[in-house]
């Protein structure tokens, strides 16, 4: 393949195991399975598609238009609706940023045995030298291709020996008789956590600062067409793992070890230490990734400088901002707050606030004035709209599901 | 914030649905338990992973104990209540055990046996 080409989709990798295999997948894909066997299988690829078509929109508006999604926001539907969509992502990035922290300092401390707190400073430290010293594109290929070792759980889930006629079935949407409020809680926090917004803030952002042009727009589709379906593969993975592994001896897998121990039951020793790298990778990836996103969204939105590839001089209350969100981040997990239960309602929260992202996105891309030639064509508008309706729902169920199911304890 | 209080809320007295609850969730951890220690036994996980993951499910099944030795309990059901927080007191010990001992291959298989049978594991 074009060495070129192989570096540009990196991106796209970072996008897919940083951002889209994060701790909210991590949780939620696992505990599915672990509860529901392959029953939830249908909703990830639909929160694979949904992701896809609203990534491939913003990266073409980012492309076309040169601004990226706050940016659009802020111009397209005024400074009082926009900055409701601003608090919305910014208060679930920091819960987002603060859960995968901790998934960062669980994952060292599974490999080194120190003390979390301590390893939680370390990891906050660490990445904000990463952030001020490394450049964006060497951050994409550490992150993305180290989240690589995540490919450990398809491994597993094939050496398993999955139930193919069951996994097919549950590639079939439909409803669960067995407890349905929590079935649907699972679906919920499932398609959030696969259509979490700070994903395509990233995106777009990263567009913008890679400079692509409407000459880059092959380059989008196939970033987000690859990217996210080799995350959506992991996703499906993860959920086999949890149903063969957890669901076969009644566990409730309810720590981010627990899901290694999954990798382990099949693979050995190998197995695990493949499993705690990638998930600490992942995790790693999806911080950088939430990080920016709420400087990107903060900065575009006030009109600030942005940009990795601008130094501090240049963007310095951009990267003022980054730092303030890691020391925000870090007090909150320094409470002694369980990542994991941080993270369901991170991915719940951020359900709640999809309609914030997306409907901007959608009318931005559909403006000529923007996009001249390369405004929607029908097949986007239409999945556009399907997913739109979808994401209304999902945000109004979200929070009483998460009630009646008592945060998906039941 | 008025969501997550009302999800949140698990404390109270118990009653038989959040006892059936409680009695899964301690099945559930020495099923791991039983897994992480079969896994010690035949030298499948590294130490750090084992005492690590031994003391996160120690302090749960230790959290589980304490609660359901206070906690009020429903009318008729304080026997199987404190029975139940007895069991999950033996599980926390035998865990710490296992954290204490990552490398006691020995240890762990009986261990391993113990956590099967407690937890009906299959």
């Amino acid at each position: 393949m074009n060495p070129k080409l192989l570096l540009n989709l990196a991106l796209g990798i970072l996008a897919a195991i940083g951002g889209f295999v994060d701790i909210g997948d991590l949780v939620f894909n696992t505990a599915a399975g672990a509860t529901f066997g392959y029953q939830l299988m249908w909703v990830i690829p639909i929160g694979v598609l949904g992701i896809i078509v609203y990534s491939e929109m913003c990266g073409r508006v980012a492309a076309v238009s040169k601004k990226a999604v706050f940016d659009a926001v802020r111009e397209r539907v005024g400074f009082k609706a926009g900055l409701g969509a601003l608090v919305a992502s910014e208060v679930v990035n920091l819960m987002t940023l603060a859960a995968e922290l901790g998934g960062v300092a669980i994952s060292l401390q599974l490999l080194s045995g120190l003390p979390y707190r301590v390893l939680l400073v370390f990891a906050i430290v660490g990445l904000a030298l990463v952030l001020w010293i490394v450049k964006l594109e060497w951050m994409e290929r550490i992150f993305g291709y180290g989240g690589l070792c995540m490919l450990v759980f398809a491994v597993a889930a094939v050496k398993l020996g999955p139930n193919w006629a069951q996994f097919g079935k549950g590639l079939i949407p439909h409803i669960s008789q067995n407890n349905p409020w929590l079935y649907l809680y699972f679906a919920i926090g499932l398609l959030g956590a696969a259509m979490t917004p700070y994903e395509v803030y990233f995106y777009s952002s990263g567009g913008v600062e890679d400079r692509w042009t409407p000459k880059d727009l092959g380059l989008n589709r196939a970033n987000a067409i690859v990217g996210y379906s080799l995350g959506g593969l992991l996703s499906l993975a993860l959920m086999i793992v949890g149903a063969a592994v957890f669901l076969r001896h009644g566990i409730n897998p309810e720590h981010l070890g627990t899901i290694a121990l999954g990798a382990e039951q099949p693979l050995g020793k190998i197995g695990l230490l493949f499993a705690i790298v990638g998930i600490l990778f992942a995790v790693g990836g999806a911080s950088i990734d939430t990080v920016f996103s709420g400087a990107y969204n903060l900065a575009q939105f006030l009109g600030w400088e942005w940009g990795r590839y601008r130094n501090a001089a240049g963007a310095p209350r951009f990267f003022l901002t980054w730092i303030v969100l890691l020391v925000c981040a870090l007090g909150i997990v320094m409470t002694g707050v369980d990542p994991v239960m941080l993270t369901e309602y991170a991915v719940i929260f951020s359900a709640v606030a999809l309609p914030l992202t997306y409907i901007p996105i959608l009318l931005v891309a559909n403006d000529r004035d923007y996009m001249g030639a390369n405004t929607n064509g029908p097949l986007a508008n239409t999945l556009g709209m399907i997913y739109l309706v979808l994401i209304m729902v999902i945000a109004i169920a979200a929070v009483p599901l998460m009630i009646i199911t008592n945060v998906g304890q039941n | 914030m008025v969501a997550v209080v009302l999800a949140g809320c698990n404390g109270g007295t118990v009653d038989r649905h959040a006892l059936t609850n409680d009695a899964a969730t301690i099945d559930s951890i020495n099923c791991e338990a039983w897994l992480l220690s079969g896994a010690v036994a035949r030298n499948r996980v590294t130490t750090y992973y084992a005492r690590e993951q031994a003391e996160e499910l120690a302090v749960q099944a230790g959290n589980f104990a304490n609660a359901l030795a206070h906690r009020a309990t429903a009318a008729g059901l304080e026997p199987r209540v404190r029975a139940k927080a007895n069991d999950a007191s033996s599980l926390a010990s035998r865990l710490w055990r296992l954290h204490d001992r990552p490398t006691d291959r020995d240890g762990a298989r009986s261990l391993a046996a113990a956590f099967k049978r407690a937890g009906s594991c299959s």
